[in-house]
């Protein structure tokens, strides 16, 4: 296997459960996150065959999928999560088969408490949290101070506790 | 709840993940790989390929290696799942059988197809392929209809067709668990709806059992109610002996 394909598919397989997560919380479609994936995978890709160096490929990964959210909802709008093709195989629009797998009520809440947040508080959360990044790192992907990126944590777990007790 | 709490309880969302199978086609699709068992096949036919070097082998081959491919294509459509490319070859095979169906056995054959149906849809629900779910259930209903117009017509309804009609009813209970809403059930209303008019009318002129005569009397009232659902499950508990 040549170096690109070899450099992409081990980026692609430590980060591919990572960036799907982090678009499905905010889409909340197994569908659309499996797209919205494919896509920043894809785009990644074409950087590699390009001959780019990517020096962070996680936080680069973590930006297209953010741009690639917020391309799909200008288009798309928030109403239109689910299409009306799978409306007939759905017991409810907003418990689609993947959210019944998670079987757990506190965890729905959870997620979709998260899911009312504000864009980038959910971004920390799930960044810090879920994917474990540091500070320095975050920081990174959002082009921002350490200090301003703490800040924002902590006002994004308060916001996210508003929200769990409503 | 503290922020330790909160922390444990947004951690808990480390159980979303994606399906194996996309995670592994995804990847292939990007790097431009076959799938490892498509390539194997298409290793063994360049294998296969090296003897068109010697020429007077390739008059019978052409048509042999034909022949090989449609015998390929036929049984990686068996498979298949309604919305995939190979479903339609999967019909028409279906199709094929049916013509060696004699009428007397249509009714369960085609019962038996809306369980092939029921079948697929449940491989899809469990697969979570959310795409496929609207073409397994137009096909579960389709299939549905054509039995129920078998049965009407049948001049005999004899324990495999119950049988075969309970598993549906069984079968669609489970599909409906994995949260699948199948829609109207008014195609399988009218199948068991043909099946208990005949039971009942077969059965009131049997030796029953007192049960069975309790459950024959049960059934009479569910179905001038209109609940044929009901009707049927008392009607498939009465066995008699000549039956």
């Amino acid at each position: 296997m040549e170096k690109p394909e070899k450099n992409f598919s081990k980026i692609y397989d430590q980060y591919v459960e990572k960036i799907y997560r982090f678009v499905y919380i905010k889409v909340s479609s197994q569908e659309i996150a499996e797209d919205l994936t494919s896509e920043a995978f894809v785009r990644t890709w074409e950087s590699f065959k390009n001959g780019e160096t990517i020096e962070n490929p996680r936080a680069f990964l973590y930006r297209v999928a953010r741009n690639l959210i917020v391309d799909f909802y200008r288009e798309k709008g928030r109403s239109q999560v689910i299409s009306d093709e799978y409306i007939k195989g759905i017991v409810d629009p907003r418990t689609n088969l993947e959210q019944k797998a998670l079987q757990n009520a506190d965890l729905e809440r959870i997620r979709q408490a998260l899911g009312n947040i504000k864009d980038e508080y959910q971004d920390v959360i799930v960044w810090h949290y879920l994917d474990d990044l540091k500070v320095p790192e975050i920081a990174q992907i959002l082009d921002k101070s350490e200090d301003a990126v703490r800040v924002t944590l902590h006002r994004a777990l308060n916001a996210l506790k508003e929200e769990v007790k409503v | 709840m503290t922020e330790a709490e909160l922390i444990k309880k947004i951690q808990g969302l480390r159980e979303i993940k994606p399906k194996k199978e996309w995670v592994f086609l995804t990847k292939s699709q990007i790097l431009g790989e076959a799938p490892s068992s498509i390539s194997n096949i298409g290793h063994r036919m360049s294998n296969m390929s090296n003897i068109l070097f010697f020429p007077k082998y390739k008059v019978v081959l052409a048509p042999v290696l034909a022949i090989f491919a449609l015998i390929g294509v036929l049984a990686l459509s068996q498979n298949s799942l309604p919305g995939d490319i190979l479903y339609s070859v999967k019909k028409l095979t279906e199709k094929g059988q049916a013509v060696f169906v004699s009428d007397t056995n249509k009714s369960k054959y085609q019962l038996e197809q809306a369980n092939k149906r029921l079948e697929d849809l449940n491989k899809i629900a469990e697969q979570n392929q959310v795409k496929k779910l609207a073409p397994a259930i137009d096909e579960f209903q389709k299939s549905l209809a054509q039995a129920t117009k078998n049965l009407k017509e049948t001049s005999k309804i004899d324990k495999e067709i119950i049988d075969q009609a309970k598993k549906i009813v069984e079968n669609k209970e489970k599909v409906e668990k994995l949260g699948v809403v199948i829609g109207e059930s008014e195609e399988l209303e009218n199948a068991l709806k043909e099946i208990v008019e005949y039971q009942i009318k077969y059965l009131e002129n049997r030796t029953l059992t007192e049960e069975q005569s309790k459950l024959l009397s049960e059934a009479k009232t569910n179905f001038e109610a209109g609940d044929f659902s009901k009707a049927f499950e008392k009607i498939s508990q009465i066995q008699p002996n000549n039956q």
